[in-house]
């Protein structure tokens, strides 16, 4: 959503740039040359259609409610866009320090990979939550357990600002040991 | 003092945020106006009335001269905040120059890139890390720093950071002989193993 916001800012600010441009071009003309006048934009034609339009027609109500859906759907961009950095303890005061939820998740796959029960394992991450899917050609039960120590002990040695929820699933995947 | 080396964690987008979230509500505040205008709200006859009301028009042609003059001071005004708009929003976020005296005369800067090279080869030495970014952010008079740090697996993030603070800002600090130097420092664990081709 941070991306759509980058691209939809500049493009919109165009676009207020671009409704100024063909004002000033259409007003000009129509001032300087009236014979060339409609430019770019069929204007008397939207001038004639507008005169027989009133305000309380469908087509007028139609087109008001798509620009209002619009409308929330822009204003909606800037409010859920957000980073989604993973906060790790100030060492000092003056020092931020951040790890994003990818490398989060990749810290966390190791770990749990790096131990032979577990065959398969995946891993999605944020600041508060970490889920892992691990199969396993043992008992699921008990790698359950062994996989949460393994995280605990990450978590222990990786000083985060908060200590993300942890949910691990194991299931058992068929194949020859 | 930590709000500004929390600034510096990434580029800020508040006046993108504003200004979209602005447009949004004026295309919303457009749609709701012309529905209650249609309903009746403003009066019974002037929802019957067209959009472009004569009346309206009946005045732009009596006065033609101060319309255009009405609809060119719109259409500059229009590009000129369009273009500030679009311009402010596509340049790339500013690295500043370190200012270190303003004395008429013995005005003293430290470039950027000079500054961000020393600090990232002082950071590559660092045992554990594999790769390190480094820039400046902010203005010249109270820059920040933003580093980051790809770490290699089996890194242990406090030792790093130990070094960090220890001797990679405290030479830059040093440096620029001030007391605090607000940096924010992202870290990608594990990012070693990247490095090793894949096939995908």
């Amino acid at each position: 959503m941070r991306f759509l916001l980058r691209l939809l800012s500049p493009l919109l600010g165009l676009v207020v740039a671009a409704i100024g441009v063909i004002t000033l071009l259409e007003v000009i003309t129509a001032w300087v040359a009236p014979a060339s006048s409609p430019l770019v934009i069929p204007w008397p034609d939207w001038q004639a259609a507008l005169t027989g339009v009133t305000w309380d027609s469908p087509t007028v109500r139609l087109v008001a409610i798509v620009i209002g859906i619009v409308g929330v759907l822009v204003a909606l961009v800037p409010l859920v866009a957000r980073r989604h950095d993973v906060r790790l303890t100030d060492p000092v005061p003056e020092v931020t320090v951040t790890t994003s939820p990818r490398s989060l998740a990749r810290a966390v796959g190791h770990e749990v990979r790096s131990h032979s029960d577990v065959v398969s394992a995946s891993v999605v991450a944020s600041s508060k939550k970490v889920v892992v899917k691990a199969g396993t050609l043992d008992a699921p039960d008990e790698v359950r357990a062994a996989v949460r120590e393994r995280i605990d002990t990450l978590f222990t040695r990786l000083p985060l600002a908060r200590r993300p929820r942890v949910s691990v699933s194991v299931a058992a995947t068929k194949g020859v040991k | 003092m930590s709000s500004r080396s929390r600034a510096a964690v990434a580029r800020s987008t508040a006046s993108d945020r504003t200004l979209v979230l602005l447009s949004g509500l004026v295309l919303l505040a457009v749609a709701v106006l012309v529905l209650l205008l249609g309903q009746g709200v403003f009066g019974v006859y002037r929802a019957q009335r067209p959009l472009i009301d004569p009346q309206i028009s009946g005045w732009m042609t009596a006065n033609a001269t101060a319309t255009r003059w009405i609809a060119v001071g719109i259409g500059i005004v229009l590009l000129v905040i369009g273009l500030i708009w679009a311009v402010r929003s596509l340049r790339p976020e500013p690295r500043p120059d370190v200012l270190l005296s303003e004395v008429p005369g013995q005005r003293l800067t430290v470039e950027h890139s000079a500054i961000a090279d020393a600090v990232r080869s002082d950071a590559e030495a660092i045992d554990g890390v594999s790769r390190a970014r480094v820039r400046l952010v902010g203005h010249e008079r109270r820059p920040a720093m933003r580093m980051t740090l790809w770490l290699v697996e089996e890194a242990d993030v406090r030792d790093v950071w130990a070094e960090v603070d220890g001797r990679v800002l405290a030479r830059a600090r040093q440096a620029f002989a001030v007391e605090v130097l607000p940096t924010a420092v992202r870290i990608e664990l594990d990012a070693a193993a990247s490095k090793t081709p894949r096939v995908l």
